[in-house]
This record gives structure tokens, C-alpha cells and sequence, in this order.
């Protein structure tokens, strides 16, 4: 039996597209072709990804088709320049989080290409951008569904019933929420990209439970019975 | 005020005390400067410029407003704590953060009258010395951040905001800042530092609170939705008329908001002190639905201590104790305190007899297991810790040890954090067992075995292997 060990392949990351990445890592260095080293160890060292990479790493969802491709355009900018000039001069980190919704509002997620062109217009470091990201519930790091259902799980709504509109809205949809955690990944995709489901903590409308927000729409009594109509009012 | 008509099926119960709320669901009513112009608005902001700053700070004092966010700390004083050789800018934080599990108040401000607000906050930031003004509003409310940018180019449009507002030299601008559903940011250093753009990490006071340290490193006042409206009234009635609304030492107006197991749930404004658990339930309420009784209740949203429907209670010290029911107890910060909970931020969560008490359990610690912002360890780690033991209780397969483990648990995050989140998310679970022990035992079993799959795997192989 012949046996050839074979080094792992390299995961493939595109560099170029993270510039914050010191390009003169040692291990990015060109080997000359003339020494005798095994070219496959050097490959091997390559690939380790620094904490950085695998936070904005953006896995693509089949929702991914409803937003536009993150582009700079002149709405953004001048949108952002409006954000920006709410806070003093010295003090332009605070406009990360605005920046961050405007970016989320007109592309669906934040994307690692974003989290560049955020810092770079606050000038501030990528990875301070990168730990409100990961910090607060309220971006997601992957495309949602065209429709994206945000329901209240708190001790009122649970008690009107969120958690049977939960199950309704998912067997309605076709989305499965075996995989999801609250913590690491709340979004469940339904697989035709058009529904997305999330437990949202609180929506602050206790009297009227259960409530729900369907992207930006605020509905609610939306008992399970009411989950039919809730898609459907959409699709028209 | 007769002649104001509300919506149908909207109207306020005879009990109620309308000053906030005046202009809710009222018929004819929308969030556009004409409508409230129209009912006299911005007079108290022009009443308040023609003042001193100290005057109007006196005011408030005079009026004994505690705040309404949670924490009753009164407002007058708050504003005091700015330092009087300070040189540098002072800012304004309006907490429009509100992420209490059963609070629902600033929701209704926001949305149908946000030129109340910002008349309260041009009168508090001409009282505290602020040019510069920001309302902290959370994520989930995308459509009231939008209303309150309107409300604020309106106002600025007629003179109201900006530059020398109306003539008197004073200056102000409000910024419209929107969170991303964090619970923490509606604890003021959490939100201050979001504000600067970095993670909520609370910060440690004392002994430099906001009002000295706060934001950009000057001082800061952060008041809630509801204290800022508060103030527009006490200007219109004077300090000396609005301390007669309500009890001593708790004075105002204050909105109740109901959630869970009664018949109309709904925000009901009443005098602080005035108004008993047995009338805001039954009267206001319409009482338990048909066939039910009610079992428990969370007075001041999910963090407060719940409270047994049957308990009595010791209220007062010495001589002046006295002994009171469940039922007797009025809605005010220094009754609730003595009845070992607390008035908190309003929101009344009622739980009646089909409700086990481990799934309210599991479900609060969820919330707070979420919600830790993983600054201080025994918070971050003690909160999914309950979480996973409130799962095992919940689920049936839990031993009757573990309520003793989880209550201990509670105890070792209780006062050894920064902020209050700790207390908050500590606080529940330990009245939870207090209240109810037996019903929570009740559920466990001996014969359970709470040992975890790799552990049981680990085990077998240990005993596999020979010596």
C-alpha cells in the first residue's frame, strides 16, 4: 500500500480584501525557489486565522439575494457625514453605531468590507468597530430573509404565547431552528430566502401581547392564530 | 380638561390622574408641533428661559420628582451633583432605552407625543447648563426614532431648538442617537459609553457619577423618558401644587403598566401612593380572567422581587409598624421597598394560578443570561449558570438539591459587580425560592441524575479501564 502524506490545503482567504491585515506577515514572505524546503509547510503555516478574521467572517445565507452587494456610494457618505456632525469633532468613534445602522438598513448586514469602510471614516482602528459588531444583538453578521420576523420571548409575551407564534411562523415558513443559539447565532433562514425568524428580548409592549417586528413594522396581539395573515399581508 | 375625548375603548379609568398621558390616544391627537402649539405647548420651555437656570433647578427640587427610570433617585438633586467650578461642556442624556421586561411607557411618549419630551428637555438643559442634547432610543423602536427626528427639525423650524431659541441667548441642539438592543445600555455609564461609540461596559461608581464624570469625560445628566416629561408639568403647577399630588416622599403622578394574566391590561397614569394593588388589579384591570385566580405578581418590572398574592407584610418600624396584605399595598417607591421589593420602573407583571412557577423562572433567567454584558465574571458566568439550572428544573430533571444550588448561585452574584445588572438579574431568583421553595422542590426528584452526557461518558470509561 502506498501512502503519500499530503498537506492540508490552505483555507483560501482573500487578503486583499482585508487590508487592516499586516500584508508583511513573515509568513507571507516569498521563498526563494532555489532552497530545498518543503513549499507545503510553508503553506500550511499561512492559513492561521487571526481572532480578527474569524469575527467578521459573513457566512452566505440564502437571503443574501435581497440586499445590494456593499458599495460606497454618495447617499451613504452623505448620510453618514449628517450622523457624524451630531457628534463634537474629537469625538467621531461615536458614530459607529449610527453608521452601523445605516449600513445595515440599506445592505441587510454588516459585512467585513463595511467594518473597513466604517473605520476608515471614523478613523479609528477596524477592530473597535469589530467589537461593537459582535457586542450588540441588534447587527447581525449575515444576510436575513426579505422578511425578517423578530419575535418578543419575554415573561409577558411568553405568557400571551410568542413561543407557539415562534413554531407557527417557522412551520408556515419552512424554517428549521434546530441549529440556532441565542447567543452565537439567533437567525434561522428559511432555505428560499425569503423568511427569517429571531427571538428578540423585550419589544417593550407588554400590555399588547404578543408582539412582534417584521423588519422595520412594529405589529401586535399577534396571537399564533394571527400568524397566517401576518405573512400574507406582506405578500400582496 | 373635560373637554378632551379619547379613542373608544381607550378612555382612562375614573381612578387615573392624566398629566403624561394626557395626550395619548386621544381623538384628533397626532405627534405634529401645530397640535401641540395648538394646547399651549413650549410656553413652560419660554417660561423656564425667562428664569435662572438655579430657579428652575429649585423648582424640581421643591416638587420631591423622583426619577422614573427604576432607581427613584430624585431628579432635583441629580441636577445639584454637577460641579460648580466646572469648565467644560455639559451634556443632556434622554434614556429612551426602555428594555425593562414589562415596562411600556416611554413606548407611548415617543410615538404620539415627542414634543412633550422635548419641551421637558429644553427646560432641563437650560436648568443643568447643556448645549448639546441626546436622546438614547433602543433599536426596537425604529419608527419613534423617526418621529422624534421630525419633532425635532419641527421644533427647530419654529424656533424652538438651535441657535438663540426665541431670543433669549440660549442655545441647544438634539441628536437622535438609536442603540442596537442592548438591555444594558438603559444603565447610565453602559449608555454613556455606547454613546462614545465602544461596548456598554458599565462603569464603576462611586465615586465619580455621571453628573461629575460622564460623558467625553464632562459632566452628564441622564434622565428618563418620563422624569424629562415630568418636568414641563411641575414648571406649569409650580413645585409647591405638584408635591401634593400623591404621598409624602413620593410625590407625582406616575404611569402603571399592566402586563400578563388579567382581563385589561393596558398603562394606567395614577397618583404615586394612591392607588392600592387591590384597585389597579380589580377596578382598573377588570381582575383575573374568568375561572382563574391570581397567584403572583412582579410589582416593578421582571428585575423587582415578586410578590405572593397571600402574603402580609410588615410595613414601618417601632410603633408606627403595620400590618398589611398583599391587597393593601399602595404603588409607591417607599412602600414596595419596605414590602422587600421594589416600585422600580412601573411595569406590574400579574401571574395567575395555571402558571408554573419553574417556567417563569426559566424564562426570566433566559432574559438575563442573554442580556449580561460580560464585563464582571461572577454575572457573566452566575447568569447562564441559572439559566441552565432554572432548564433542569423546568424540564423535570432536576434533583432537589439543585434550588439550593441555584439560590446559592443567586447570592454569590448579588453586590459583587458593577452596576446593578448583577442585583437585577440576582434579584428574582432569590424571591422566586423564597416565595415559592415548595413548588419548585416539587418538581425535582431524587432519582435524577443531573450528571451531564460527556460526564457520564467519562465516567464509564474511567471505570472501564482497569486499575
Amino acid at each position: 500500500m502506498s501512502s503519500k502524506i499530503e498537506a492540508p490545503r490552505p483555507r483560501s482567504i482573500d487578503r486583499s480584501k482585508l487590508s487592516y491585515i499586516s500584508t508583511s506577515a513573515p509568513n507571507d514572505r516569498e521563498v526563494p525557489k532555489s532552497r530545498l524546503i518543503d513549499r507545503s509547510a510553508v503553506e500550511y503555516i499561512r492559513p492561521v486565522l487571526t481572532v480578527l478574521e474569524k469575527n467578521v467572517h459573513s457566512p452566505v445565507t440564502p437571503g443574501v439575494v435581497h440586499f445590494p452587494q456593499f458599495k460606497i456610494t454618495p447617499a451613504l457618505e452623505k448620510a453618514a457625514n449628517k450622523r457624524i456632525a451630531q457628534y463634537p469633532d474629537d469625538q467621531r468613534r461615536s458614530a459607529v453605531l449610527p453608521l452601523l445602522h445605516e449600513v445595515q438598513h440599506r445592505h441587510g448586514f454588516i459585512s467585513p468590507e463595511s467594518i473597513e469602510w466604517v473605520a476608515e471614516k471614523l478613523g479609528i482602528a477596524a477592530i473597535k468597530v469589530v467589537e461593537v459588531v459582535t457586542f450588540y444583538p441588534g447587527f447581525r453578521q449575515k444576510a436575513p430573509g426579505k422578511l425578517h420576523f423578530r419575535v418578543c420571548r419575554t415573561l409577558s409575551c411568553a405568557m400571551g404565547g410568542s413561543y407557539e407564534l415562534m413554531a407557527k411562523l417557522c412551520e408556515i415558513t419552512g424554517i428549521d431552528r434546530g441549529s440556532a443559539d441565542t447567543h452565537k447565532d439567533p437567525i434561522s433562514i428559511s432555505p428560499c430566502g425569503n423568511y427569517s425568524v429571531e427571538y428578540a428580548e423585550c419589544l417593550a409592549s407588554c400590555g399588547t401581547a404578543p408582539v412582534c417586528l417584521v423588519n422595520d413594522d412594529f405589529h401586535e396581539g399577534v396571537t399564533p392564530e394571527k400568524a397566517e395573515s401576518l405573512i400574507t399581508q406582506y405578500e400582496s | 380638561m373635560s373637554d378632551i375625548t379619547y379613542l373608544p375603548g381607550k378612555e382612562p379609568h375614573e381612578k387615573e390622574h392624566r398629566l403624561i398621558f394626557r395626550n395619548v390616544d386621544r381623538k384628533g391627537w397626532n405627534p405634529k408641533i401645530k397640535t401641540y402649539l395648538a394646547e399651549g405647548g413650549y410656553e413652560m420651555a419660554m417660561k423656564a428661559l425667562k428664569m435662572k437656570p438655579q430657579e428652575v433647578i429649585d423648582e424640581v427640587k421643591a416638587s420631591g420628582l423622583r426619577g422614573r427610570g427604576g432607581a427613584g433617585f430624585p431628579t432635583g438633586i441629580k441636577w445639584g451633583f454637577i460641579p460648580p467650578n466646572n469648565t467644560k461642556p455639559v451634556y443632556l442624556i434622554c434614556n429612551c432605552d426602555e428594555s425593562e421586561p414589562g415596562t411600556f411607557k416611554d413606548r407611548y411618549i415617543a410615538h404620539q407625543d415627542p414634543h412633550q419630551l422635548i419641551e421637558g428637555m429644553v427646560i432641563s438643559a437650560y436648568a443643568v447648563g447643556a448645549h448639546v442634547a441626546y436622546i438614547y432610543i433602543r433599536e426596537e423602536f425604529p419608527e419613534a426614532a423617526i418621529i422624534l427626528e421630525k419633532a425635532i427639525a419641527e421644533a427647530k423650524k419654529n424656533g424652538f431648538l438651535g441657535k438663540d431659541i426665541q431670543g433669549s441667548g440660549f442655545d441647544l441642539e438634539i441628536y437622535v442617537h438609536r442603540g442596537a438592543a442592548a438591555y444594558i445600555c438603559g444603565e447610565e455609564t453602559g449608555l454613556i459609553e455606547s454613546l462614545e461609540g465602544k461596548r456598554p461596559y458599565p462603569r464603576i461608581k462611586p465615586p465619580y457619577f455621571p453628573a461629575a464624570i460622564g460623558l467625553y469625560m464632562a459632566p452628564t445628566i441622564v434622565n428618563n423618558v418620563e422624569s424629562l416629561c415630568h418636568v414641563v408639568h411641575i414648571l406649569r403647577m409650580g413645585g409647591e401644587e405638584y408635591i401634593k399630588l400623591g404621598t409624602p416622599r413620593n410625590s407625582g403622578t406616575r404611569i402603571v403598566c399592566v402586563s400578563g394574566d388579567v382581563k385589561n391590561p393596558g398603562y394606567f397614569e395614577i397618583e404615586v401612593g394612591k392607588v392600592t394593588f387591590q384597585e389597579l388589579l380589580y377596578d382598573m384591570c377588570g381582575g383575573p380572567k374568568d375561572g382563574r385566580t391570581l397567584k403572583a405578581v412582579i410589582p416593578g418590572g421582571s428585575s423587582s422581587k415578586i410578590l405572593r398574592c397571600n402574603e402580609t407584610f410588615q410595613i414601618g418600624r417601632g410603633d408606627d409598624a403595620e400590618e398589611m396584605t398583599f391587597w393593601q399595598l399602595p404603588l409607591d417607591f417607599d412602600t414596595l421597598a419596605a414590602a422587600g421589593s421594589m416600585a422600580g420602573s412601573g411595569g406590574v407583571i400579574v401571574m395567575d394560578d395555571t402558571r408554573r412557577m419553574s417556567w417563569v423562572l426559566n424564562n426570566i433567567t433566559h432574559f438575563y443570561a442573554h442580556e449580561s454584558c460580560g464585563q464582571c465574571t461572577p454575572c457573566r458566568e452566575g447568569s447562564t449558570w441559572m439559566k441552565k439550572v432554572s432548564d433542569r428544573i423546568e424540564d423535570g430533571k432536576a434533583t432537589p438539591t439543585d434550588v439550593q444550588v441555584l439560590e446559592d448561585i443567586a447570592y454569590q452574584i448579588d453586590g459583587k459587580t458593577v452596576c446593578a445588572f448583577g442585583e437585577a438579574s440576582a434579584w428574582p431568583v432569590e424571591a422566586m425560592i423564597d416565595k415559592f421553595r415548595d413548588e419548585l422542590v416539587g418538581e425535582t426528584s431524587d432519582d435524577n441524575d443531573t450528571r451531564s452526557a460527556e460526564r457520564i461518558a467519562q465516567e464509564q470509561f474511567l471505570s472501564s479501564v482497569p486499575q
